[in-house]
């Protein structure tokens, strides 16, 4: 699975304003919901903070991956949100985190959820692309970092 | 690897859905009560064991074969305890 296939390009957000875990995920909710007639901003949010409830998905290095379930989604969809402050998260690490990938799966999505959590975990692992993420100047720097690395994988 | 205060054993993980984000998480939490330096394999591929990107990029689903390898002190405990994690049934939520 490519992350081009499930990214929704329009809803990439490169200068979150806000501070706190629930505005990131309002946020990212809100602009999905903007270009997925299949997602209720509210909807998601609710599901993505009882995740959060369970244990942060702020995984370390600066980076946090956001998922949830979503009932009556026929596909996996994903975008991505920078902060270039840091938001404290609750991290892994305790460190603040810069990039969010929010992942939304269908309620049985099967092993599908997992290959998408471990190729975009393999992307981030990379200091190299965390940083090109940083110093992209515009959503399509940061779209064709993206691309860049599904191409290599 | 062997030698003093190196250990390395194999498991499968049985979590419903796989290594995914929490049981990563649950995994590095445990590997960070340890001072032995752990390492985890699948394939031919080591990584970190103290990462949870490294981890979930091995996209170990259910039935995985998954190597953990510890250097240090409590080497032997930690494999053991790590090990009981992975072949623990886990979290059916994600």
């Amino acid at each position: 699975m490519k992350i081009m296939e499930i990214l929704a390009k329009d809803a990439v957000i490169l200068n979150l304003g806000v501070q706190s875990k629930r505005d990131v995920l309002a946020e990212m909710a809100a602009a999905l919901a903007k270009v997925e007639p299949q997602i209720a901003a509210d909807q998601l949010l609710e599901v993505l903070l009882e995740r959060e409830a369970l244990q942060s998905t702020g995984i370390g290095e600066g980076v946090a991956i956001p998922h949830g379930k979503l009932a009556g989604l026929d596909r996996l969809v994903a975008t991505f949100a920078r902060s270039s402050q840091g938001v404290e998260f609750d991290s892994i690490d305790g460190q603040a985190t810069h990039h969010f990938f929010l992942l939304v799966v269908p309620e049985h999505s099967g092993g599908q959820y997992l290959k998408a959590l471990a190729r975009i975990s393999r992307f981030f692992r990379d200091a190299a692309f965390r940083q090109r993420l940083s110093e992209g100047e515009s959503v399509e720097d940061v779209i064709r970092a993206i691309e860049e690395e599904d191409g290599k994988l | 690897m062997s030698g003093p205060g190196a250990c390395e054993s194999e498991f499968v993980v049985n979590a419903e859905l796989g290594l995914h984000a929490r049981p990563a998480g649950q995994f590095v939490a445990l590997a960070s009560r340890f001072d032995a330096e752990i390492r985890v394999c699948r394939g031919d591929e080591w990584v970190d064991g103290r990462s949870i990107l490294s981890l979930l990029s091995l996209a170990a689903a259910r039935g995985t074969v998954l190597r953990i390898r510890a250097q240090g002190v409590d080497a032997a405990e930690a494999v053991a305890a790590l090990g009981r994690l992975l072949e623990s049934a886990g979290e059916t939520e994600a």
